[in-house]
């Protein structure tokens, strides 16, 4: 408190006020005593701190200066490393200067060494050694020979180009040569020299001149017929060996260029087309001269309009050699393949420029021209076959027409496969199917009118005849063959794709020939036209016979004495007509007699309907159609739920009481309760109001 | 079994080099080859276009113009429905043996095919056959005539797609020939064979 303070708090005019602030003031001494001696304690520990304090100060100094040290050591340090590893580099420059060095220097030696051998080698006619040195020159890098051009050396290149070109018409020479005397040995030997003084390509083409002008030779011999004779296959055969030696020089092209010393990778794959492209025209040649001869003897002489089978041999002939000149076209695009190697892209582009080399050469023209050749000669086989078979069968009244034609389209269409030409047997199939359908249509001419008899089914009471009517049987005959023509059709397709399938080298090809084969199913439906039509022919001659037992069925007064024979006399005659019907017409016997018995049971029906039955009618009635509607169980499954309806019906007429006429039809009867009312309207003796009134 | 309605066999005729192959590359692919070889034989694409909301197939058949696939080429023009005959506006000789194509067509096609007559490459400058000419021609032979190009695109699509509802409305009338003229229809039905050459399914 201070002084001021203190006085306006106390009177210090007074005793008392002055006693107390005395008292105040000696309070107040007695605790700045006490805190005085309080920091007077403190400050010794202070003390000591500050001294601990500065000491460690001192210690940090000195750390910092070791660290200084440190970090300078470590950075001249860092310094020695960039200085070492910059020498090192420098080092390895110098090393690897030193080894072109070295190259060069053996460069330099091989050079004149090179120089020198091969005039020498040239001279020696050691051409293997002169070769090898200029494979050697060529293998050097350019920066040598300029070298040694720069140090005022004389050029060596000229001396090399030189001798380089000395050395290859000394090779060209002697490869002439060796060609003339048909030295094998040697032209093996030169060629192979070619790659290694970089003429890859002259050595390609001066071998395969040479295997060219063998191959003529060899060629002209396969070629000549000498013989010809109409029943062999004298040409196919003179090409066959033709092909023969054009594929043995191709291939032995392929072997030396591969067994040559390795040409630059990127060049393989030129070279080997490069020989194809020289050797083919010969090959071609020689094919279009065995072809056309061919052609000109296997031609069609229309003059002699006499047997189709006179062009039979031709047609094989021709088509053997159209797949000789296809094998030997699958053989030259393999060569390309079987090349090991190349790689992928070198393979494809080889493959490639081989495939342009079929395309444009003359054999592939040749081998179009053969096939058009023998499409035009089978298309004349196949028409005059399958009219001759028509006619046959038309004048013997009926014979296999079908297994004829089926026969025939059968064997063309596989000659036309055997031609190898996807082209070739969609032209065949086409042809084929054209061929079928006019035979399909023929015989639905044929169809259109049956005899007058062409089943036995006699009206009820007739004798059976004692003699068939004779144009039945080949009538029948003809239905069965146009049930399985249709099928012949189908199956003939499904064959024709499954044979064919390996001609096919793209998916489009593929597509082409099942659309092709596919032109089958018009022939089908052809036949099967051909087959619905006399099935119904045969229905409507059935006709008036199943009236007649229709009317004979529902017959209102039965004849009371025979009851028993009379019931069965349907059904027999039924059988009698099933039997010959499965034997005649085995594929069809079932759905003509539905037919038939479906026909009957209508008539029947209706004519029921509108007739009157006296008890003894209805019972007669009841018992024929039960009769009936068993042998349709057995004999005619599509009749029988209509052979049951009328048999329900019949229960009903032949009920003894009306009121009895509910427990008659049997259960689930196939009669509605309006139909059945209408049935018992029929009986006489039963009146109107009580069959409404009937519960059924 | 495919999804469509119709299949319709159209088939190419006419010399070499006309444009055939070029027409069929520039409908079903919609470009234009360059430097397109003489075709071997015949090719096969197919197109399925739509006519009133139905799928038809066109089945189309490219022959080659070269004499020598001659043999190979007629044997397409049975099943034919429609023969498109190319010629080249710019190249008379390809107009001069139209009469002997219709010989050909004669000879070997179905008497109800629909035959249309086109006059291609109207994108060149060196016209040789006028358009009336061409007109004239194919209305004698009870032809339809269509000038097209197939370079720059011109009536290409028109060409098929009219072909297409042709053919269709015949088949709707049950016109459409189903085999030999002579035959009168059969039940529609088609083979079970693959495609059958039949139109209805
Ligand atoms: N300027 C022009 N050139 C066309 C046209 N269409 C085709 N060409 C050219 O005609 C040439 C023959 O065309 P292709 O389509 O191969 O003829 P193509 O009728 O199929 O011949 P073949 O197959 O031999 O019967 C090609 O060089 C095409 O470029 C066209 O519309 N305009
Ligand atoms: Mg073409």
């Amino acid at each position: 408190m201070s002084l001021t303070l203190l006085l306006e708090k106390y009177d210090v005019s007074t005793e008392d006020g002055l006693q107390k602030a005395l008292s105040e003031i000696e309070k107040e001494e007695c605790e700045v005593n006490e805190s005085l001696s309080n920091a007077l304690s403190r400050a010794c520990t202070l003390e000591g701190r500050l001294r601990t304090a500065s000491q460690a100060y001192c210690k940090l100094g000195e750390v910092r200066n070791d660290a200084q040290v440190a970090a300078d050591m470590v950075e001249k340090t860092a310094l020695l490393a960039r200085d070492v590893s910059a020498k090192v580099r420098q080092l390895d420059l110098a090393r690897s200067r030193v080894a072109e060095c070295q190259r060069r220097v053996h460069d330099l030696i091989d050079l004149r060494v090179c120089s020198a051998g091969v005039d020498a080698a040239i001279r020696a006619h050691d051409y293997e050694t002169a070769a090898g040195h200029v494979a050697r020159f060529l293998s050097m890098e350019p920066g040598s020979v300029a070298a040694a051009r720069a140090r005022g050396a004389p050029d060596p290149r000229r001396d090399m180009d030189a001798a380089a070109n000395t050395l290859r018409d000394h090779l060209v020479r002697k490869f002439e040569e060796a060609s003339k005397k048909e030295d094998e040995a040697a032209i093996e030997r030169l060629f192979k020299l070619f790659p290694q003084i970089g003429r890859a390509e002259e050595g390609v083409d001066l071998l395969s001149k040479y295997l060219a002008s063998q191959l003529e030779v060899s060629i002209r011999r396969a070629a000549t017929v000498s013989e010809l004779r109409g029943d062999a296959a004298v040409f196919a055969d003179s090409l066959t060996r033709v092909l023969e030696c054009g594929a043995a020089a191709v291939e032995r092209a392929r072997r030396l260029l591969a067994s040559a010393a390795a040409p630059p990778a990127q060049s393989a794959h030129v070279l080997l087309p490069r020989a194809v492209a020289v050797i083919q025209p010969t090959i071609c040649a020689g094919v279009r001269r065995v072809c056309q001869e061919m052609m000109a003897a296997r031609k069609l002489v229309l003059t002699d309009k006499a047997d189709p089978l006179s062009v039979e041999h031709a047609l094989g002939e021709l088509a053997l050699a159209h797949s000789r000149l296809q094998l030997y076209f699958g053989f030259l695009r393999r060569r390309a393949e079987v090349e090991s190697n190349m790689d992928e892209a070198a393979k494809s582009a080889c493959s490639e420029a081989i495939e342009n080399l079929i395309l444009g050469c003359d054999a592939t023209r040749t081998a179009q021209d053969v096939l058009s050749h023998y499409l035009t000669l089978e298309r004349y086989y196949l028409e005059e076959s399958v009219n001759k078979a028509l006619k046959l069968s038309a004048a013997a009244g009926s014979c296999s027409l079908v297994d004829d034609v089926f026969f025939i389209a059968r064997k063309v269409i596989r000659r036309s496969i055997s031609t190898g030409s996807v082209d070739g047997a969609c032209a065949v199939l086409n042809e084929a199917g054209a061929a079928l359908e006019r035979c399909g249509a023929a015989l639905r001419r044929r169809l259109a009118a049956p005899p007058p008899e062409p089943l036995p089914f006699p009206p009820p009471g007739a004798r059976p005849p004692a003699a068939r009517e004779p144009g039945a049987a080949p009538y029948l005959q003809l239905v069965g063959e146009a049930a399985a023509g249709a099928e012949w059709a189908e199956r003939l397709a499904g064959e024709a794709c499954r044979d064919a399938e390996a001609l096919c080298r793209s998916e489009r090809a593929r597509a082409k020939l099942r659309s092709c084969a596919a032109g089958l199913g018009a022939a089908a439906a052809a036949f099967r036209a051909a087959h619905e039509l006399a099935l119904g022919a045969l229905r409507a001659a059935l006709a008036p016979s199943a009236h007649q037992w229709a009317d004979a069925l529902v017959d209102p007064d039965p004849d009371s004495e025979e009851l028993d024979e009379e019931a069965n006399a349907l059904p027999a005659a039924l059988e009698a007509l099933a039997e010959e019907a499965r034997a005649a017409v085995p594929h069809s016997a079932d759905a003509l007699l539905g037919g038939v018995l479906a026909e009957l049971l209508a008539r029947a029906e209706r004519t029921m309907l509108r007739s009157a039955y006296s008890r003894a009618g209805g019972l007669a009635l009841e018992r024929r159609a039960r009769r009936l509607a068993a042998w349709a169980g057995g004999g005619a499954p599509a009749a029988r739920e209509r052979a049951g309806a009328l048999c329900a019906a019949a229960a009903l007429l032949a009920v003894e009481r009306l009121a009895h006429a509910p427990d008659a039809l049997p259960p689930r009867a196939p009669l509605s309760p309006a139909a059945a009312r209408d049935v018992l309207a029929r009986r006489t003796d039963f009146k109107l109001e009580d069959i409404k009134r009937l519960k059924l | 079994m495919e999804d469509y309605k119709f299949l319709f066999k159209v088939v190419l005729v006419g010399n070499a080099g006309v444009g055939k192959t070029c027409l069929v590359r520039r409908f079903t692919q919609g470009l234009f080859p360059p430097g397109q070889g003489a075709t071997i034989g015949v090719d096969f694409m197919i197109k399925t276009v739509e006519v009133d909301g139905e799928k038809v197939k066109l089945q189309i058949w490219d022959t080659a113009g070269q004499e020598r696939f001659r043999s190979i080429t007629q044997s397409y023009y049975r099943s034919a429905h429609a023969l498109i005959l190319v010629y080249d506006i710019s190249c008379q000789p390809t107009f001069d043996c139209l009469p002997d194509w219709l010989r050909e067509i004669e000879e070997y096609a179905n008497n109800k095919v629909l035959r249309i007559l086109v006059g291609n490459k109207t994108d060149r400058e060196d016209r040789e056959i006028p358009r009336h000419i061409g007109e004239d021609f194919a209305q004698r032979h009870g032809m339809y005539f269509l000038e097209t190009s197939a370079k720059e695109a011109e009536n290409v699509e028109r060409l098929f797609m009219e072909i297409a509802v042709e053919l269709m409305e015949q088949a709707k009338c049950k016109e459409l020939p189903k085999y030999d003229g002579s035959l009168g229809p059969i039940n529609g039905k088609t083979s079970s064979v693959g495609d059958g050459s039949c139109c209805l399914r």
